[in-house]
């Protein structure tokens, strides 16, 4: 194990610096073979370490590579912990990004910059198993930085455009100010546990008083919503689909934005010490569910709906972890990752087929010039909606059943969310597979053409993963499933087990109606329309006006502070008073200058005066 | 302990290698290889000594780690004495003036390559070289002083349009703030003969460290060193002259001013601020953590709406500066070990900006950041390059400047954790004003002449890989430099500890 | 009645001799020659006189190895370290000056031996200042010193400037000199004797209850003082008269002449009043500030080379007031010490002066001197070294000149004079700057000025050298000259 953990971190590494040595010297296909190859071979990888982890008895071990940063009481030692959690999260995020470098590099053929891609690809995955497997705060950080680098560079991949070069910015600032969260997290585990590596943290937890513990929590939780796209730092998502979709697939939807619901799930031990905390938590992450699905319903854009619903996902995510269902978080996040990965690489097909078009009203009956993407993304579109018997069904069940035992009211509000869900997503289905065909214009009257086999062969595997993702969890085998597997890493559990049968039943049947109340509504209004102003409010296509709100309360007073103290603090005050020191001195000079007349007269006269002065001050001195 | 010869022959190779290239001065290309060659056995020599250098030696009361140490008193009653040695602080930073001196040669464009040029390059890192090793405080004022002349007159002499002014300036400015210095040294060293009239005048460290002063007295000298470290460094509001000079100054100029000649500023305030009067420190941190954060945002502020590329590093350095202040005055031997790493890693990261700037430079005969756009299209490995600096300075992990940066919030949370929670902001702000930046200079679409732009030429390329290389490195396996400054720190800070608790 | 003779020690005298010796030899020789005297012969003379006198003061100081401090003719003429430097500086100078009127003379074609006989006998004026132990003798060396230099000032007839500077000169330096001789004799009157040590042993011994009289007579003397060494406000008429005067007489009245009243001011003030140390520092306190400030504010807006040099020499003697102030062992060492590197310096700069200011010591605008380092490096580099030294930058003589000057007063518990001081050297420190500027800038020769090359003879070369080395080495090496005046102590320190 020591030996071959190691090697899932180190594959990808190896790849991005293979690309990068002798970028010139490689062709595209072997610069695609060869980072698809070394992402394929760290899953591998990681099946190995999950089998050797499911024979070790401890469950938890501890790999220390080498010794990063070590002054006074501060160590920080470059070491992994390979944990259920941690290859869990190995197994779909390495499975994953290899379908999908398998997917890129036939659609990123032809790009100008398709060494580049890959090269910042590689060190994504690089960047997020560091993630993952760090065994404390400040490497998992690393890895937290990195795919924001990266993220930063796909997104601005198209840097000629303004808007890609922008929307990179954006995503880096936003996840910046999350970073300080996390940042000020670390500040006050080390000041009070004198640690930041997870386990000794963790067995530290009894030195962080209620009030401590609860700052810790929120400084995560800023870090999540950052990472992870929620309320109040969700609006960077929408803009980072700037980057080619495959990106938008990986690091948007199936891995990077999972990252915040990771570090929570990680730091459950921590959580466990606030309940106020926890709650807020929950509250984020339902109320964010519920906002980005009801701005997905009024989005044009495909790539935008599949974002924002994205969000809504993480949302739910997030507020499982509120309410101490980890496991059902982690069982969510991983079936999304299936479907959601689905959903974009399908609606990659489709805008490659209609050659870079994204506006669903440009699009319609494209079931049957595609009869691949069609039935997958049939597929993944039953499964978010949350259809029996798909993945979407099991996990979202899974999080609902355990937040109806915590809080009523945000079990409503998740309830809602999933209508809105099955709305939104059956409203893209029937814009871009059914209807009338409004395409004709863009393709310049051409057919859509199918993609080929390598774009479409991992939209097979995911459907497949999306149709079977709920054997991972399934309620009534709790022996074998995956909430089982991770329990051990987590430090509270929400009592969902307690439940009976009969209510998990009814609130499964909740779920169904729910799903079927949305997909109905979808096709009976959207069946003949393409877009409406009833269904579509501005509210909620302009993200409820929220970078607008951003920019009246901080961008415009910041812009106007940064040129008043550039033109007048800086040359003005500061300056002018150094400037105007110097010109005193010399305009004293002058000054006095203007006594020297040259006249003896005057000369004898100052003389007389010093004289009588200093004669004067001396007698009355001594006097 | 090793030898002083070593230190010693590290001030003295650059005067002897100026002097040459003087006389070799007809001779066309000769001087600047006699430079060059200088520049290489120095910075060499500079790491044989990091190499060399030991921790663990027993030294003067509280002065344990001064190596290759060695004391002459060349003038009893004037209280002069040739003092030299290295520890933990000095160690980086002669590294740097080496490195410094060596990229600064390299990078130079061609029609700086003068003799007249090179010569006073050299002396100037000589003189930087004698402060850091200075071990004796009125020693080290002269070098900091002397420093002043050199500079003068390379920035008078090679500057751009308004040279003379900026020249003038930047003298009279940092030359008017170390008065308070000197005369605050001279106060230092009687206050200590006085209570011992037997030993005669001395401004020897471990000597100053003894004086016995009231604790009016240490704000008042600690008032009267920070001035004119501040106005070096800079630390806000005592900035102004740096902007002008940056801009005006030539490129290699603009590096040594940069990455050396601040560092002067901040080292002294450690070395001699802090270390000479701890006394001071309980009562006067507050002001001066407040100083550093101010010069966080502010610099931030100004570098995003600077509209010129080296003024824009000019602002970013100050907020630099800030953390590093923040740092030095941290009172925990973290926060202050982060200063001291972050003083070299600011060092490589502005010098690898200001010689890309110098390259563009060269291109578009302009700084201006509006004259450029699109840049990472025709010039890509610049604009990598850059990419990574940036990076570095915004303060990416796995990068250098991550290291020292965290190290110095951390550190400083632990003893003052509201001044490390506002400056935890100014990591947004660098994000910021460098990312909007690179996309005003790089992204977008390249027309015109920017279009037309060549790539990095492989000199370039060599002048900048060296740096690049630093930056990784330092943030990925930073241990064998942190253990080298550490115990050194960590005897300073307990030092201040103590006397500000007994005192 | 019959008259005593006083035994008088003739090494002790011998400087002042060996200058009045030389200055009446060549007024015979003058008078005796049909023709005038060619300058070779008066400026050998004068130059062997100095020299002589430099050999007399090793065997000076060797002694007073032997036996110490002395007095002579009735203890009006004392012979100690402090006397001996003086004695030393002032013959260097005069040599350097003697080298540097030779070649203006030359140039200016001026016949005849007046200049060095009227200098010699100046010189030979303040040497018996830096002498004296009697405040009459002290008068009598003033006197000397002036009536030379009041000539001397005159000496081109050509220029209506000079005749006005030294007119000017000679009003106003008899108003200081009766109102020096005024306080001398107040203060007989409340002491009842004009020998300053008499006056010291006095004071130390009685308290005065009726101070006034000895106080007013202090502050007459002090102003005395003041106007020969140029303090503000005393110092008006010094710019008018460093202008109109020719330029070697400038260096002239620069080095030596503030070398002799130094030696007095400082005699008089820290010997013979010392005990009243208390009463007069705060007056020297004001002028201290006063002189340093208004010295370097009102160098700022000069544009012409000697009035530049005028007030920088005013910014200087502020300094050297300091060392009197503190008024200790490191005070008066610092002055001296001060004064021994600042008179060969301000020599040497006028000498460049002097060769700039061409046929007819006419051009001396600062901007004539652009581009000088390029087309001339050596004597560009020399005055630059020259102007550095003055502003006190390390490695330069100057540079320990002002600090042991500073370190005597924070000695002394004068902190914020030093900083006082210290912040004029920086406004000071502007004006060399711009000068030196003006010399590496590259010469864009819109007049045909700034392109000429001047020639610059032999004994120029060698006083410029002389100053030059002493600024570099001393700045280098300022231990020996240190130890000097620290051994250069007075006779009598209360």
């Amino acid at each position: 194990m020591a030996h071959l953990a190691p090697l899932i971190m180190i594959f990808p590494l190896l790849g991005f610096l293979l690309v990068l040595v002798n970028g010139r010297s490689l062709s595209d296909r072997a610069t695609g073979a060869i980072a698809t190859s070394v992402v394929g071979l760290s899953f591998l990888a990681s099946v190995a370490c999950f089998v050797l982890l499911l024979h070790d008895k401890s469950r938890e071990v501890s790999i220390n590579l080498f010794d990063w940063i070590s002054v006074d009481t501060l160590h920080v030692p470059a070491a992994l912990l390979i944990d259920p959690l941690s290859i869990t999260m190995c197994l779909f995020v390495t499975g994953i990004s290899t379908l999908i470098h398998l997917y890129s590099t036939a659609y990123m053929a032809g790009e100008k910059d398709f060494r580049k891609f890959f090269l910042y690809l590689n060190l994504f995955v690089f960047s997020m198993l560091t993630l993952v497997l760090a065994n404390n705060l400040v490497l998992t950080f690393v890895g937290w930085e990195g795919v924001g680098a990266c993220s930063y560079w796909l997104v601005s991949f198209y840097f000629d455009r303004d808007a890609a070069a922008s929307a990179g910015k954006k995503a880096f600032v936003y996840n910046r100010v999350g970073d300080i969260g996390l940042l000020l997290a670390m500040f006050l585990l080390f000041q009070h546990t004198h640690t930041l590596t997870y386990l000794s943290i963790f067995s530290a937890t009894s030195s962080l008083s209620p009030t401590v513990a609860t700052l810790v929590v929120l400084a995560l939780l800023l870090g999540a919503t950052g990472k992870s796209a929620q309320i109040p730092l969700f609006n960077w998502l929408p803009d980072a689909m700037e980057g080619p979709t495959p990106v938008s697939a990986l690091i948007h939807a199936a891995t990077m934005v999972t990252a915040g619901v990771f570090l929570l799930v990680r730091m459950s031990p921590v959580l466990a010490l606030s309940s106020s905390g926890r709650m807020t938590i929950a509250v984020i992450g339902g109320v964010t569910a519920f906002v980005a699905a009801t701005i997905a319903t009024s989005q044009k854009d495909i790539k935008k709906v599949l974002a924002f619903s994205t969000v809504s996902q993480i949302g739910y995510m997030v507020l499982a972890v509120g309410v101490g269902a980890y496991g059902a978080a982690i069982f969510l996040m991983v079936s999304h990752a299936f479907f959601k990965a689905l959903l974009f690489l399908g609606s990659g097909s489709v805008i490659h087929s209609l050659g870079g078009e994204q506006d669903m009203r440009k699009m319609g009956a494209l079931a049957k010039w595609l009869p691949l993407t069609f039935p997958t993304f049939l597929i993944g579109w039953l499964t978010i909606s949350g259809v029996p018997p798909f993945a979407g069904f099991w996990s979202k069940g899974d999080v609902l059943t355990n937040v109806f035992a915590h809080n009523k009211i945000l079990w409503a509000l998740g309830v809602v969310t999933a209508i809105l869900t099955a709305y939104y997503m059956s409203r893209l289905f029937v814009l871009t597979f059914r209807g009338t065909e409004r395409f004709r214009e863009v393709t310049h009257q051409h057919d859509p053409h199918e993609s080929p086999l390598v774009m479409t062969a991992p939209l097979v595997i995911l459907a497949v993963l999306s149709v079977l993702g709920g054997l991972l969890d399934l309620p009534w085998a709790h022996g074998f499933s995956l909430t089982h597997f991770l329990s051990p890493t987590f430090g509270y559990v929400a009592p969902s087990a307690a439940q009976s049968t009969g209510l998990q039943t009814g609130l499964a049947l909740v779920d169904v109606v729910a799903a079927l109340i949305g997909l109905f509504a979808a096709f009976t209004i959207w069946r003949d329309r393409v877009e409406s102003d009833t269904f579509e409010k501005p509210f909620f296509e302009h993200v409820w006006r929220w970078d607008d709100a951003y920019d009246a309360t901080l961008g415009r007073p910041l812009t106007a502070l940064a040129h008043v103290t550039s033109d007048v603090v800086e040359t003005r005050v500061i300056d002018g008073a150094v400037e105007g020191l110097g010109g005193s001195v010399r305009r004293s000079g002058e000054g006095i200058r203007k006594l020297q007349a040259g006249l003896v007269r005057q000369y004898a006269l100052a003389m007389v005066l010093g004289v009588t002065v200093i004669v004067v001050y001396l007698v009355g001195r001594v006097r | 302990m090793h030898s002083s010869l070593y230190v010693s022959v590290l001030i003295a190779l650059p005067m002897l290698g100026a002097l040459v290239a003087m006389l070799l001065r007809k001779t066309p290309g000769a001087s600047y290889a006699v430079a060059m060659a200088t520049g290489v056995v120095e910075f060499a020599l500079t790491l044989v000594v990091a190499v060399l250098y030991k921790t663990n030696i027993p030294g003067a009361a509280g002065a344990a780690g001064f190596d290759f140490a060695t004391r002459h008193v060349l003038s009893a009653p004037l209280g002069l004495a040739y003092d030299v040695s290295l520890d933990g602080l000095s160690l980086l930073m002669v590294v740097l003036t080496g490195l410094v001196l060596v990229l600064a040669l390299w990078g130079a464009r061609d029609q700086r390559r003068e003799p007249a040029f090179v010569a006073w390059l050299l002396v100037l890192t000589g003189l930087t070289m004698g402060s850091f090793v200075s071990h004796d405080v009125l020693e080290f004022f002269v070098f900091f002083e002397l420093t002043l002349v050199p500079c003068y007159f390379i920035i008078s002499g090679w500057g751009g349009k308004e040279r003379n002014r900026a020249a003038l300036k930047f003298f009279l400015y940092t030359f008017t703030a170390s008065a308070p210095l000197l005369v605050g040294i001279l106060y230092l060293g009687f206050a200590v003969q006085h209570q011992h009239p037997t030993q005669g005048l001395s401004f020897a460290y471990g000597t100053l460290m003894g004086a016995s002063i009231s604790h009016a007295t240490a704000v008042w000298l600690f008032v009267a060193f920070a001035v004119a470290f501040g106005a070096k460094s800079p630390i806000w509001p005592l900035h102004t002259w740096s902007p002008l000079t940056y801009a005006e100054a030539p490129t290699a100029g603009s590096i040594v001013l940069s990455a050396l000649l601040a560092k002067l500023g901040s080292y002294g305030l450690l070395r001699f601020a802090v270390g000479l009067l701890p006394l001071a420190m309980t009562s006067v941190r507050p002001y001066v953590m407040t100083l550093a954060v101010i010069g966080i945002f502010y610099g931030s502020i100004l570098a995003a709406v600077s509209s010129e590329l080296k003024r824009f590093v000019a602002y970013s350095s100050l907020a630099q500066m800030g953390f590093i202040t923040l740092g030095v005055v941290s009172g925990s031997t973290i926060g202050v070990t982060g200063a001291v790493l972050l003083m070299f890693n600011h060092g490589v990261i502005t010098m690898a900006f200001f010689l890309m700037i110098g390259f563009l430079e060269k291109r578009r005969m302009s700084t201006q950041i509006a004259d450029f756009a699109g840049l990472q299209r025709p010039m890509p490995v610049l604009a990598a390059l850059f990419t990574v600096t940036m990076l570095a300075s915004i303060g990416l992990p796995g990068l250098s400047g991550f290291v020292s940066e965290y190290l110095i919030l951390i550190g400083t949370f632990t003893t003052h954790a509201w001044w490390s929670v506002t400056a935890a902001l100014g990591v947004l702000a660098s994000a910021v004003y460098l990312l909007w930046a690179y996309q005003r200079v790089f992204h977008g679409r390249a027309e015109g002449a920017n279009a037309a732009l060549e790539d990095a030429s492989s000199r370039e390329r060599w002048v900048l890989v060296p740096l690049i290389v630093l930056i990784v490195v330092l943030g990925v396996f930073p241990k064998p430099v942190l253990d080298r400054i550490s115990p050194s720190v960590h005897t300073l800070v307990t030092m201040v500890a103590t006397a500000s608790v007994t005192k | 009645m019959t008259l005593t003779i006083p035994s008088i020690h003739y090494l002790v005298i011998l400087p002042v001799l060996i200058f009045f010796g030389a200055s009446l030899v060549l007024l015979i020789a003058s008078a005796m020659w049909r023709r005038s005297v060619p300058q070779v012969v008066s400026t050998t003379v004068a130059v062997a006189a100095s020299l002589a006198v430099v050999v007399v003061a090793f065997f000076q100081w060797h002694e007073l190895d032997k036996g110490g401090a002395t007095t002579t003719v009735a203890h009006a003429v004392v012979l100690d370290g402090f006397s001996v430097v003086a004695t030393a500086v002032i013959a260097v100078c005069t040599a350097l000056a003697a080298l540097v009127a030779h070649d203006w003379l030359r140039r200016e074609g001026v016949r005849g031996a007046e200049y060095q006989i009227l200098a010699l006998a100046s010189t030979a004026g303040a040497m018996l200042m830096s002498q004296a132990n009697d405040l009459i003798v002290i008068f009598l060396g003033l006197e000397i010193l002036s009536l030379g230099l009041y000539v001397l000032v005159a000496l081109d007839r050509r220029k209506t400037e000079s005749a006005e500077a030294s007119l000017k000169y000679f009003i106003l330096g008899g108003f200081a000199s009766a109102i020096f001789i005024y306080g001398a004799a107040l203060l007989y009157g409340a002491t009842g004797s004009t020998n300053i040590s008499t006056i010291s042993y006095f004071l130390g011994s009685n308290v005065v209850l009726k101070p006034g009289l000895l106080v007013a007579g202090g502050a007459l003397l002090l102003v005395g003082f003041a106007f020969k060494i140029a303090a503000v406000p005393f110092h008006m008429w010094s710019p008018d008269v460093y202008e109109g005067a020719p330029t070697p007489v400038t260096g002239f009245m620069a080095s030596i002449v503030k070398v002799g009243a130094f030696a007095a001011l400082i005699r008089v003030m820290v010997s013979g009043l010392g005990t009243q140390l208390a009463t007069w520092r705060p007056i020297f306190w004001a002028l201290i500030v006063l002189t340093t400030v208004v010295g370097a504010a009102l160098a700022i807006p000069q544009r012409n080379a000697k009035r530049l040099l005028a007030y920088s020499s005013i910014n200087q003697a502020g300094f050297i007031l300091i060392g009197v102030w503190a008024a200790d062992e490191r005070g008066i060492a610092a002055a001296l010490f001060y004064l021994a590197t600042y008179a060969p310096v301000v020599v040497a700069t006028f000498a460049i002066v002097a060769v700039m200011g061409g046929l007819g010591d006419e051009r001396h605008s600062i901007e004539s001197y652009r581009g000088l380092a390029r087309r001339q490096p050596w004597l560009g580099a020399a005055l630059a070294v020259l102007l550095l030294s003055q502003l006190g930058a390390p490695l330069t003589a100057g540079f320990y000149a002002k600090y042991s000057v500073l370190a005597s007063a924070v000695d002394a518990g004068g902190a914020p004079l030093a900083l006082i001081a210290l912040l004029s050297a920086a406004v000071a420190a502007s004006v060399y700057l711009r000068w030196t500027v003006v010399l590496y800038a590259d010469a864009d020769g819109d007049d045909e000025l700034g392109e000429s090359r001047v020639v610059v003879p032999a004994g120029t070369r060698v006083a410029i050298g002389a100053g030059v080395l002493i600024a570099l080495v001393l700045g280098v090496w300022p231990g020996p000259l240190v130890t000097l005046a620290q051994h250069a102590s007075l006779y009598f320190l209360p």
